[in-house]
């Protein structure tokens, strides 16, 4: 008897599809247990005499926490500092992302309806825009694979200590991974409104202003508010390579065994990051 | 204004939108262009309007080739050419003002762009308020676009037409997306103001009657290539059911095979009365 003939075209679940979370998870446990070994994880360090005997100095030594005023006034300026280096860091890493983000996009300079008219059949014109594409794409990468410790360890050998190299280290660090984002917001805005501003005779420039920044705005200003929480918290750790704010303080304070300034700058510094983050998350949410 | 000389567009997959297709177009005419779903209009009209380049045969357009231009000639060349879309295509998140001023675009500078979507100068808000009468929503000057209507949208996008004041209007399926009073009335609108400006009309219509009412020449289009190009007066009930009828062949794409095949079942050819 044959089957009937909506039987036989019955659509049946891929198997091969179900093959492929179940190698990842083998292949996850693998890679956990090889980890477990080669990291030398052994939490029975933690509990030695002698790990408990300096954990015990280290937090003993934290109280009472340095609350005096002289301290606190010592302290406003490397908080001030911490602030002004995240937002300089953040504002370079605006002008360094901004134009990478922008020659990255790959809906504004080679494919799709704004490029459409104008690369068909014209292998020469597109080649010249692949090759700024490639560039914009591939430099950010180079900035954002190098983590701003390691910036700021070669700028503070550069320019000396102090904040500037701070600055440099979260602006081009920062650049990098602001110009990925930036063009991947950009390239996930719908085209309708850019293919109209096109038609009615605009340039580039124009169908991004009228069109896909407006569009893309409240992502983008989003993206970058966030980064400058980051920016805030990396700047402390930056400190600790000589690049100035409340992280140079910390990392004196630790050489220095007093560990009730520490505790003093570590809470600081914990008030200041939580202070920006809400200050963050409330505009950003006013935009969205 | 247009000539067509053996237009074919081949997408990369290999599906022909738009086979070996020529006419003219003169200044000033009025012309429908109907035909069932999938059968490439929009394809046409995206030619027409210098998005799309055509893969095969020539495009004219006011004695000039159009086929290889590109930067500011290009530009120029789209800056008489105004187009109002099925989905209106403005961008939500702008004032209703600045979609309507962006019309202008082709006229501006870059920095009077800018400056205009910063505060536009008065003459032109002048401008933008009084396209906005004539579309019948002057009150939404300055509402932000995505919280109006979608029959809202579609005349802002016809007042941004209007401000660009183009020589030739592409409407493609302007009045899919309203409810059919309106319809009626934006088809009315664009005959009009194409009457009052002279301006050149080609408008791609789901619905034959509108195409017969309001339009001297229609155009069928099927397959990618026209069925039948005539007086309005002369289109027939067979040449119609001779344009839905059947599957379409022309996209090979399963969605818009599916949409072809719709189309043909739900369409009731129009009552003719002679």
């Amino acid at each position: 008897m044959d089957p009937s003939p909506s039987a036989a075209t019955f659509p049946r679940p891929d198997r091969t599809r179900a093959l492929f979370p179940g190698l990842l998870s083998l292949c996850w446990l693998i890679a956990f247990v090889g980890s477990w070994h080669l990291a030398q994880v052994e939490p029975g360090l933690l509990f030695q005499a002698e790990s408990r005997r300096n954990m015990a100095k280290f937090i003993a030594g934290m109280f009472p926490p340095e609350l005096s005023g002289d301290f606190f006034r010592l302290l406003v300026g490397p908080a001030l500092e911490t602030i002004q280096i995240s937002v300089m860091g953040t504002v370079l890493a605006i002008a360094i992302g901004l134009p990478l983000g922008l020659l990255g996009t790959a809906s504004l300079t080679i494919t799709g309806v704004l490029n459409e008219f104008e690369l068909a059949g014209a292998p020469a014109r597109r080649a010249a825009r692949i090759v700024p594409y490639a560039c914009a794409r591939g430099l950010p990468s180079t900035f954002r694979c190098i983590p701003e410790f390691v910036w700021a360890f070669m700028f503070v050998r550069a320019v000396g200590l102090g904040p500037f190299p701070g600055v440099l280290a979260i602006g081009v660090a920062y650049g990098g991974m602001l110009g990925k984002v930036y063009s991947e917001i950009l390239e996930n805005q719908g085209m309708r409104g850019s293919e109209a501003l096109q038609a009615t005779g605009a340039t580039r420039w124009k169908v991004l202003c009228y069109g896909l920044i407006p569009q893309a705005l409240p992502q983008l200003v989003s993206y970058t508010l966030y980064r400058w929480e980051c920016a805030v918290r990396a700047s402390a750790i930056l400190g600790f390579v000589g690049a100035g704010g409340l992280g140079q303080q910390i990392e004196l304070s630790m050489r220095m065994f007093n560990f009730h300034e520490v505790v003093t700058l570590v809470l600081l510094l914990f008030l200041l990051v939580a202070t920006v983050d809400f200050l963050s998350g409330t505009l950003r949410k006013a935009i969205a | 204004m247009y000539r067509l000389d053996h237009l074919s567009k081949v997408f990369d997959g290999g599906v022909v939108a738009v086979n070996d297709v020529s006419l003219k177009i003169g200044t000033g005419e009025r012309v429908a262009v109907i035909g069932p779903s999938g059968a490439g209009k929009t394809t046409l009209f995206r030619i027409l309007n210098l998005t799309v380049r055509q893969t095969g045969g020539r495009l004219w357009i006011k004695d000039q080739e159009v086929t290889h231009l590109w930067g500011s000639p290009l530009r120029r060349m789209r800056r008489i050419i105004g187009t109002v879309y099925q989905q209106h295509n403005l961008v939500p998140r702008l004032r209703v003002v600045h979609n309507v001023l962006a019309g202008r675009l082709g006229d501006w500078s870059l920095w009077r762009a800018l400056r205009s979507l910063i505060a536009p100068r008065r003459e032109d808000a002048r401008a933008a308020h009084q396209a906005l009468s004539q579309v019948g929503i002057p009150e939404k000057l300055w509402a932000r676009t995505d919280e109006l209507s979608g029959g809202q949208q579609q005349r802002v996008a016809i007042a941004r037409v209007l401000v660009q004041r183009p020589e030739v209007i592409l409407a493609d399926e302007p009045v899919s997306s309203v409810d059919p009073t309106l319809a009626q009335g934006i088809v009315n609108l664009l005959v009009e103001l194409s009457g009052t400006f002279h301006t050149t009309l080609v408008m791609n219509l789901h619905s034959v009657d509108l195409a017969l009412a309001y339009f001297p020449r229609v155009i069928g289009f099927r397959d990618g290539q026209v069925a039948f190009d005539r007086p309005s007066v002369e289109v027939t009930d067979d040449l119609l059911n001779a344009l839905y009828a059947g599957g379409s062949g022309a996209v090979q794409d399963t969605t818009d095979t599916l949409n072809g095949s719709l189309s043909v079942r739900s369409y009731v050819p129009p009552p003719r009365s002679h």
